[in-house]
């Protein structure tokens, strides 16, 4: 191996290592992932209302993207319940749709993908309770809301 | 142990230093001599006198590029790998060849030729911090004008959208900006851009292909964080930051090559109302500001080609005369006026389509879509059915009520003789007024000077880089004095910078007439980027005086002007390239005749309102109305209005009838709060203290823009490959109207 080839490897396994120690050296460097929101119910839902919050670490949500049915057409509006410099959200969502009863999903259904940034060691617990379903003309429906996770990408 | 913050430095130097040994190391091997950029042979490096270096690097996908929509992005780290000071050339020549073989001046260059300009700052090389934007800036493919030809600089915005939607006098506003890659490497596309003054921005939502991902307001300094770490990371984000109440700056990170994030902004507003006109206002470009030395937080006026950030505050972008990019702007407004609209007029064409009596929509015309001027469209309504109007809103889930009522003031008769005045013309002389606009503002003050009279003093004061004036007192309004002033107003013209806070002092800080109440005259174009050190020297002196702010020019800093105005208890008007100068004094005057209703004051009985906005009613002079905004827990009754009208005591009573719910006011009554909370804490001159803590607190409860908190939104579904990407700044044309080279230097 020539002097210049010797000089490249060692230039390039330097930068490998110096990138790699970087990276996991960052201050304040979090992880991204998305929590999917599914709402399971017999009647077509028109309208609904969720809390959410994280108790295994520090979650900030980044995002908040509609599910998989059009006839929600915007992504969910939220509240932050906690206002202050808090380490961990809580968030309240919430979305509805003016279609009539016919179009709105039934079934097993995606409403909506949070995209939350995490910290610290901890895997991430989260917590979510359907506060309200409702029905196209105002009802309460009953429904089951189920949170799945996925991974870092 | 060493302090986390310190290792990650130590590590990030070695990485820097890694990569650049291993350039070198590469490129003396690929080419069995160092990078061929030795003076004028091949490529080339250029010093300039203020140390920055400029290199040339010749592409080897030489093509069509332009013709392709792809342009080349290229690392500030290889370019200062790449640079031996013993290359440099003269300052200022750009070099490009045809690695490595010979080299041309860019004069040279013919169309189809592709150049990659890569410019950095051999001083600040080791102190630039990689991660700020613009540390790896491509400076945008330019093929060399040639005669008057426009060149099409290829940047990141393709076009702006604005759909607003007017109910009343309320606005609510959706713009849309489309940001989409040209070149062919990742890229962070960074604008600065205005909105209204009292905008109350409350939704943000980033859209990548039919996917819309709502963002989320924190407070500023967290947003940044969870913006930078999701575009180190190549994740798509985007970031709302706001400058000034009415400069904000959108970040777009990690759009690929040829790729589209569209990110959305929707807003409240108040319209202004003046004499049964109302006015729908969306500024489209942030005028060049000028900033005195020692400024805080200035707004820099910078060539396009100036990609290093400035060590505070922020920078705007100007193209050249000769350079256009693709930006283009499209406007629709829905008007539901909800009385009969009588007459619509715009600033610029617009397409308009009647639909019954209180409804229209409107939109701009194709081919009056360049973003370099304030949108203004005027409608007006039946005469007195404005005079009634309240608002209100009650938030289901905490009860509050919120309401805002056009408070409108009687009718008053002229007064046969005016009191006698002390006017005083205040002209900012500077250089981006060089043009047409100090050929408005001479105008105005010649038309002005027609209207004085016997008994009445006046003086002429003009700023820029230090302050001049007509004479050494306040002159009575005499045939010769007017005829000398005039001759002095001729004289005007527009250089230098713009020290108006000489020009503040000045008009305010000589001994008061006690016969004359002082009306200062500003006419400016506000283009200055300390305004908080403005305003706090207004709220310091204006004693009793008066100040009437007249914006001269086509994108004036409104939020200047109407602050001026309201501190100093008068009003602000504006007076576009194209109006009449004398029309517009005429009216002022007209106005100044009549006797103001002062010592304002509401009895609101029953209807229980606190919280209100003013907090300090202005005197209500005739034909302009002041909207006041507040919260309430009774119900509507007796609403009543006392003042004085010269030295009669007047009280009449609003005709309070409740109109339609309007969602928007608990947004608009949080906007005004922070409003009042800036004016109290530039004051008091609290920059970090309580009122910080109070508008940040208001900020995120009502999920509202401000100096404090930002909006974030990150794709967390997808990382993109590749590293963070290159910085582009999106530059914008200058101001129609105002002169390139007497505001932006270029290098």
């Amino acid at each position: 191996m020539s002097r210049a080839a010797r000089v490249i490897v060692a230039a390039f396994a330097a930068l490998a290592v110096a990138m790699v120690v970087s990276l996991s050296a960052q201050p304040g460097a979090g992880r991204f992932a998305t929590v999917d929101l599914y709402v399971a119910s017999d009647m077509p839902v028109a309208a609904w209302q969720v809390e959410l919050t994280e108790t295994g670490g520090a979650m900030q949500i980044v995002g908040i993207e509609r599910g998989d049915d059009a006839t929600f057409r915007d992504p969910p509006f939220y509240d932050r319940v906690v206002l202050e410099r808090a380490q961990t959200d809580r968030i309240v969502l919430a979305s509805f749709s003016l279609s009539a009863a016919d179009r709105l999903p039934r079934g097993r259904v995606r409403i909506a993908r949070l995209h939350v940034r995490t910290t610290g060691t901890a895997q991430p617990d989260y917590e979510a309770r359907l506060v309200a379903a409702g029905a196209a003309d105002g009802s309460p429906i009953g429904a089951r809301l189920t949170v799945e996770t996925q991974p870092e990408r | 142990m060493a302090h986390p913050n310190v290792a990650s430095r130590v590590v990030r130097g070695l990485t820097a230093l890694s990569i650049g040994v291993a350039l070198a190391v590469l490129v003396a091997c690929s080419s069995g001599a160092p990078y061929p950029v030795s003076g004028g042979a091949s490529g080339g490096s250029a010093a300039s006198s203020d140390g920055s270096e400029e290199i040339v690097v010749t592409g080897s996908r030489v093509g069509s590029s332009t013709s392709s929509g792809r342009f080349s992005v290229r690392e500030r780290q290889a370019a200062v790998a790449a640079v031996a000071p013993a290359n440099a050339q003269p300052a200022g020549r750009l070099f490009q060849g045809s690695a490595p073989g010979g080299s041309k001046l860019l004069s040279q260059v013919q169309p189809g030729e592709e150049i990659w300009v890569i410019q950095t700052a051999a001083a600040e090389a080791d102190s630039v911090d990689d991660s700020s934007p613009g540390s790896g800036t491509m400076l945008a493919l330019v093929a060399p004008s040639r005669g008057a030809e426009t060149t099409q600089v290829p940047l990141p915005l393709r076009h702006t959208d604005v759909h607003a939607v007017v109910t009343g006098y309320v606005s609510a506003v959706d713009v849309t900006q489309q940001f989409e890659n040209p070149y062919d490497e990742k890229i962070e596309a960074v604008y600065l851009f205005p909105l209204p003054e009292k905008a109350a921005v409350n939704e943000f939502v980033m859209t990548i292909g039919e996917r819309k991902i709502r963002g989320i307001l924190r407070e500023k300094e967290e947003a940044q964080r969870i913006y930078e770490d999701a575009r180190a990371q190549g994740y798509r984000a985007s970031l709302l930051v706001q400058h000034r109440p009415n400069i904000f700056e959108q970040k777009v990170a990690n759009i690929e090559p040829g790729k589209r994030i569209d990110v959305n902004i929707r807003y409240f507003n108040t319209l202004a109302y003046e004499d049964g006109w109302y006015a729908f206002v969306f500024p489209t470009v942030v005028g060049p500001r000028y900033n005195p030395q020692g400024s805080s937080d200035p707004v820099a006026a910078f060539p396009r080609t100036e990609f290093r950030e400035p060590a505070t505050g922020t920078a705007v972008r100007y193209l050249r005369p000769s350079e256009r990019s693709a930006h283009d702007i499209g406007i629709s407004v829905e008007l539901d006026a909800g009385v009969a609209i009588e007459e619509i007029a715009a600033s610029h064409e617009v397409a308009t389509r009647r639909d019954g009596e209180s409804r229209a929509h409107v939109e701009l015309a194709s081919g009056n879509t360049m973003p370099n001027r304030d949108f203004v469209l005027r409608f007006r309504v039946a005469g007195d059915t404005i005079k009634s109007n309240l608002l209100t809103y009650t938030d289901a889930r905490t009860q509050q009520g919120y309401f805002t009522l056009l408070v409108y003031p009687p009718a008053a008769p002229t007064a046969s003789r005016r009191q006698s005045v002390e006017m005083v013309f205040v002209v900012d002389t500077s250089g981006s007024m060089a043009g047409e606009p100090i050929a408005q503002a001479r105008a105005a003050i010649n038309s002005a000077l027609d209207k004085l009279e016997r008994g009445d003093t006046f003086q002429i004061m003009n700023f820029s880089n230090e302050v001049r004036q007509f004479a050494s007192r306040p002159l009575p309004a005499t045939w010769d004095n007017i005829e000398r002033a005039r001759d002095y107003v001729r004289r005007l013209g527009g250089e230098g910078g713009t020290e108006m806070l000489s020009g503040i002092r000045a008009a305010l800080g000589f001994p008061r007439d006690a016969e004359r109440t002082r009306y200062v005259v500003f006419l400016t174009d506000g283009y200055i980027g300390n305004e908080t050190e403005i305003l706090g020297e207004v709220q310091r002196t204006i004693g009793d005086a008066r100040i009437f702010s007249f914006g001269v020019g086509n994108a004036v800093n409104r939020y200047l002007l109407d602050e001026l105005a309201t501190e100093g208890r008068g009003t602000a008007a504006y007076l576009a390239l194209d109006d009449s100068a004398s029309a517009v004094m005429d009216y002022y005057f007209e106005r100044i005749s009549r006797p103001a209703l002062t010592d304002v004051a509401i009895d609101w009985g029953a209807f229980a309102a606190t919280d209100v906005y003013p907090a300090r009613l202005p005197d209500l002079l005739a034909g302009r109305p002041v909207i006041v905004t507040g919260k309430f827990r009774g119900n509507v009754g007796d609403v009543r209005v006392h003042g004085r009208l010269g030295t009669e005591p007047v009280v009449f009573a609003i005709d309070a009838a409740r109109d339609a719910q309007q969602p928007a006011l608990s947004s608009l009554w949080a906007r005004l709060r922070i409003e009042d909370l800036v004016r109290q804490q530039t004051r008091a001159g609290d920059v970090d203290g309580g009122y910080a803590t109070a508008i940040r607190a208001t900020a995120l409860e009502y999920s509202l823009m401000s100096a404090y908190t930002s909006f974030v939104a990150v794709d967390a579904s997808e990382r993109t490959s590749g590293d963070r990407g290159t910085t582009v700044n999106q530059a914008v044309p200058v101001p129609q109207g105002v002169r390139y080279g007497t505001v932006v230097t270029d290098r």
